[in-house]
């Protein structure tokens, strides 16, 4: 990768991570809320024993709250602040500018992550390579989340419609689907639903990371393919019908 | 004369459901290397429009336009390398310093951290911004906002500017150091594209201007060449002491006021001037102004649009 390129998103991972998170921490809550509300209602209701999958569904609802976020600031960036095309106008090309943003927004979710591993080593027993297995999961949700914010955020007119459409996102991918919980307590014509969307891949993965659910080498491997599958189709869609330029 | 612009044919439509919109009609325009053009017309003429599409943040939808010999929608990443643009109502992230608005817009272009902040330090300090430079975007007045704007586009080694109106808002004085950064851009031999309400910006600025109205390039060329194609190039005010009779079939006749404004060719300036001289009343006149220009090709084009013999510009 070029320097200028490297440089490009670092610049773009600070101005919308670093130096507003500096002037104003209260940004990190943003990302934090629903997650760990979610763990308080879950331990709440099912005592510490619970406490193992809210910290799992929280990781996911973590990382896919980046691709919310990055939704909501493209969309102002472009719409309010002109920012976006100020961007096009530059040697900055789509796919820097999104990968810098979708850096800054993980940027948020650091400290909330870290509480989740934190409680993950004190409430789970991480299988073999489980830490790596949550990684790499994490990492192609992080593709899939970042590639849907940067579709929805080229075709919203304004900043307010975000505010619709990401508790959607949310609700369509985190709350309904098994995240939060096994995927056996649905009702069996159900599942198949349920496995169309990514995030239910994502959480079998982390959970069985996690030594929450059944899990091997073969079940991981054909998991992480299908949401790798997910990641790239949803890239792909990003890259061709995602306008940096307005048609 | 090398031309970083060319537009040839270039149209845009807006399309929605149920309607559409011709923003730019078959305009044909270019600009040489080095040049500043003022792009002027009413709100809604086409001139972000055009802006727009040299700045490959939107697709013409007919006509083709080259921007330093690169076509904007085959070529655009060879365009994007070279050039900057202040879009209009553009607006600094709130909670960036000035300094750092800048330092990391450059940074984003690709610049070293230390190549940006010294170039950051010097534009700042050419727009006299240099005792806000540590103070952030949010705490700034509207007018400094604009300036930082500016300052961004400034501070890069973009070949070719577009400024979509970067003085809105901005007080007199601000808008000189603005215009005084634009003239330094100019002198360093780079091409800018400059839409703006303010005819005497344009008039302080411009080496070439173009007329939009209505989507279609009335007129284009220098300011002196648009003038002489004007059918009343002087601008003649009288107070009293002529009839309407004595000014009939004299030209474009406007009162304001106990002032009577003419506008009128050459021949006819100085024969009113002999007049006026002989019955000893009081007469001032000069060439007409970019203002006088643009009411005279604008509003005519609006108020005689089916009448050609009539139209605003001499055949």
């Amino acid at each position: 990768m070029p320097a200028e390129r490297l440089r490009a998103i670092w610049a773009l991972m600070s101005l919308n991570g670093f130096l507003p998170l500096k002037r104003q921490p209260l940004f990190m809550v943003n990302t934090l809320t629903s997650p760990f509300s979610f763990l308080f209602i879950i331990f709440i209701l099912g005592g510490p024993g619970a406490v193992p999958i809210g910290v799992a569904g929280g990781m996911v609802l973590t990382v896919l709250s980046i691709g919310t976020s990055l939704q909501a600031d493209l969309t102002h960036y472009k719409q309010d602040l002109k920012f976006h095309e100020m961007a096009v106008a530059s040697p900055v090309s789509a796919g820097t500018y999104v990968m810098g943003l979708a850096l800054s927004e993980f940027v948020y979710s650091v400290p909330g992550m870290a509480v989740f591993i934190v409680l993950s080593l004190l409430y789970t027993h991480y299988v073999f390579l489980g830490g790596l297995l949550v990684f790499g999961t994490l990492v192609l949700l992080w593709v899939f989340a970042s590639a849907l914010g940067f579709t929805l955020a080229t075709y919203l007119a304004d900043v307010r419609e975000t505010f619709a459409i990401s508790p959607l996102i949310s609700i369509a991918l985190t709350v309904i689907p098994p995240v939060y919980y096994p995927a056996s307590r649905l009702p069996a014509y159900l599942q198949p639903i349920a496995y169309l969307a990514p995030t239910t891949w994502a959480a079998n993965l982390v959970k069985g990371a996690m030594g929450l659910a059944p899990i091997t080498l073969l079940s991981a491997f054909e998991d992480m393919l299908v949401l790798a599958a997910a990641a790239a189709a949803l890239f792909i869609v990003a890259w061709r019908k995602a306008q940096w330029r307005e048609s | 004369m090398t031309e970083m612009l060319v537009a040839r044919g270039l149209g845009r439509i807006y399309r929605w459901r149920g309607g559409q919109h011709e923003a730019l009609v078959n305009v044909d325009l270019s600009v040489p290397k080095g040049v500043v053009l003022g792009l002027l017309g009413r709100n809604g003429a086409g001139k972000t429009t055009f802006v727009r599409i040299a700045a490959t943040s939107l697709m013409p939808t007919s006509g083709s336009m080259e921007v330093l010999g690169h076509d904007v929608v085959h070529a655009a990443a060879e365009v994007r390398a070279r050039i900057a643009v202040i879009p209009q109502e553009s607006r600094p992230f709130y909670w960036m310093t000035a300094g750092e608005l800048v330092e990391y817009y450059l940074r984003m272009r690709g610049e070293t951290v230390s190549q940006a902040r010294n170039q950051a330090r010097d534009t700042l300090a050419e727009l006299e911004l240099s005792r806000w430079k540590d103070v952030q975007a949010n705490r700034l007045s509207g007018g400094l906002r604009r300036r930082v704007m500016v300052a961004m586009v400034m501070a890069s080694d973009a070949e070719v500017l577009f400024l979509d109106e970067p003085t809105t808002g901005l007080d007199p004085l601000a808008r000189r150091s603005v215009w005084n950064a634009i003239r330094r851009a100019a002198s360093e031999r780079r091409t800018i594209v400059l839409t703006t309400h303010y005819l005497d910006e344009a008039e302080a600025l411009s080496d070439r201007l173009a007329i939009l109205e209505g989507g279609r390039l009335l007129a284009s060329g220098t300011p002196a060449d648009i003038a002489s194609r004007v059918r009343h190039p002087y601008r003649v005010t009288l107070e009293g002491g002529f009839s309407e009779k004595e000014l009939e079939g004299l030209g474009q006749v406007t009162h304001v006021g106990a002032k009577t404004l003419l506008f009128t060719g050459e021949e006819q300036a100085r024969e009113l001037a002999r007049t006026a001289l002989e019955k000893g009343r009081r007469i001032s006149m000069g060439p007409v102004s970019l203002e006088d220009l643009f009411v005279q090709i604008v509003g005519k084009e609006i108020s005689h649009e089916d009448e050609e013999t009539e139209g605003p510009l001499a055949s």
